[in-house]
């Protein structure tokens, strides 16, 4: 497997993994902002996000019709859907994409629920690589305090409760995610992650972040082009309504 | 019909079974009691006609059948349709969509059914979305990993039957062709009718291809619905023996 710059794409993706509640999407978020205000071509995407899949995906989580095999399918198709349609042609146009969980997500959780490495694996080898992998290592604890602190309660299948590992949601997800956080570390060398010590304040992880990047990408080769004279200068934020109904 | 008439029924006998690749999680094979029937063929081949006479047959003879087919799960079956009447998905992205209505079914029905003992009917199998994938270039390494999931039936029957023929039993019921039956999507023509008798081309010598590696019997379409039917009543009774 190459990456997207070994394949000579214009573009570069950056995905960033992490176990639920690792902080990885607020991270991804500020990255995103960072550049976009650097007027560079960004791209954003997030698993599990396709919309004709996820129609199913969510008829299938709420009534618990997914099992291992058909959990690992849906993802799988999803991914391919904004692989194919979104994050190929973007790549192809020289943009950043950065990726919310890339296909390290299922070879980690899919394991987890009992699929076959290699099948999962060969599900996935259509795909590139991604230029650059952030892994946010949080403690179980930390993650879990996350989640709760945004809601109420664990989900379904973010607490693993359909691998009946304890009847106790809380527990589940220790157990769950403790399995999960293995099968990351255990990839981490293979898919040279750059691993980025979740537990810091959210500050102090992003300046690591912006730092990698900085380091990694020239990021003056993904600058937007410039406007042609006859159009006005757009204005940032505000008027970009206006701007789309000129259109 | 001469053991129906004495009341004995026969009990299938066992067999080995097994995945054709990495399977299913979780599945314990020597459980699965049933008998897995294939029949696969272009649309116009038969498949529909033969499947009920043999659930007739079946049911005569003493045995619980299930019927299954493509596209029918419940977790993805509509989600397929709208994306197939859009033409919207990408290659890769319609096959794990197919695999995944495929899994379903062999989770939710398939499964049990061989587990209860049932002779389950298959109205095409993975053969078809694997010919139809190849056809269109996709890679059949990773077509066979992903298709590891599936059980091996206990026999498949293809029904052959030329392209010039599909046509005229297309025409005779529906007066048109459809879309993805005529490979539309590939391109390889604009006229509807050269389109379909390519297309269907390509798949039958990939099915060819695929006989030795798969092990189909291939069934000579062309004859009556009873005739065809004889035929498969004797193969499927020799696999209910065990032999």
């Amino acid at each position: 497997m190459k990456s997207f710059a070994e394949l000579n794409f214009p573009g570069r993706l950056i995905a960033v993994e992490g176990l639920d509640g690792s902080g990885k999407s607020t991270q991804i978020y500020l990255l995103k902002r960072w550049l976009e205000l650097q007027q560079l071509k960004v791209y954003f995407s997030e698993w599990n996000s396709s919309e004709l899949v996820k129609s199913a995906t969510s008829k299938g989580k709420k009534r618990e019709l997914l099992t291992p095999t058909t959990f690992s399918l849906i993802h799988a198709t999803d991914f391919a859907d904004r692989y194919e349609r979104h994050l190929v042609p973007l790549l192809r146009a020289g943009y950043i994409v950065l990726c919310d969980r890339y296909i390290f997500t299922a070879f980690a959780r899919d394991v987890v629920r009992g699929c076959p490495p290699e099948w999962v694996r060969g599900l996935y080898n259509f795909a590139a690589l991604p230029d650059l992998t952030f892994f946010f290592r949080s403690d179980l604890e930390v993650s879990l305090k996350r989640i709760l602190d945004g809601r109420p309660q664990l989900k379904y299948f973010e607490a693993g409760m359909d691998l009946r590992l304890s009847s106790d949601p809380y527990e589940s997800f220790r157990i769950f995610q403790g399995r999960i956080l293995e099968q990351y570390l255990a990839m981490s060398t293979e898919f040279n992650f750059l691993v980025v010590d979740a537990n810091q304040v959210v500050e102090k992880q992003q300046a690591v972040v912006r730092e990698l990047v900085t380091q990694r990408l020239r990021l003056q080769d993904f600058r937007r082009a410039e406007r042609p004279p006859s159009k006005p200068p757009a204005e940032p934020r505000k008027k970009n309504l206006e701007e789309a109904s000129a259109l | 019909m001469k053991s129906a008439a004495k009341n004995h029924i026969l009990v299938p006998r066992p067999t080995q079974r097994r995945f054709y690749g990495h399977g299913i999680p979780g599945v314990e094979l020597e459980r699965l009691a049933g008998k897995l029937i294939v029949v696969e063929g272009a649309d116009g081949s038969g498949r529909s006609t033969q499947i009920a006479k043999l659930v007739q047959w079946l049911e005569a003879t003493g045995h619980a059948t299930a019927q299954v087919g493509l596209k029918r799960s419940t977790l993805v079956s509509e989600e397929l349709e709208q994306a197939q009447e859009g033409n919207i998905l990408s290659r890769t992205t319609l096959s794990l969509f197919y695999a995944t209505d495929f899994a379903d079914q062999v989770e939710n029905l398939i499964l049990p059914a061989l587990k209860a003992g049932f002779i389950v009917l298959a109205d095409r199998y993975i053969y078809t979305l694997m010919a139809r994938d190849i056809v269109r270039g996709m890679d059949e390494a990773w077509l066979k990993n992903l298709y590891g999931i599936a059980l091996e039936p206990d026999a498949v029957f293809y029904l052959n039957v030329p392209p010039e023929e599909l046509v005229q039993r297309t025409f005779a019921k529906n007066a048109t062709l459809d879309y993805w039956e005529s490979g539309m999507d590939l391109g390889l023509s604009r006229d509807m009718f050269d389109s379909f008798m390519t297309y269907q081309t390509a798949m039958q010598k990939t099915f060819r291809s695929m006989q030795t590696t798969y092990g189909f019997t291939i069934v000579d379409g062309m004859r009556s619905a009873d005739a065809i039917n004889a035929d498969l009543q004797k193969k499927i009774s020799a696999v209910l023996a065990g032999k």
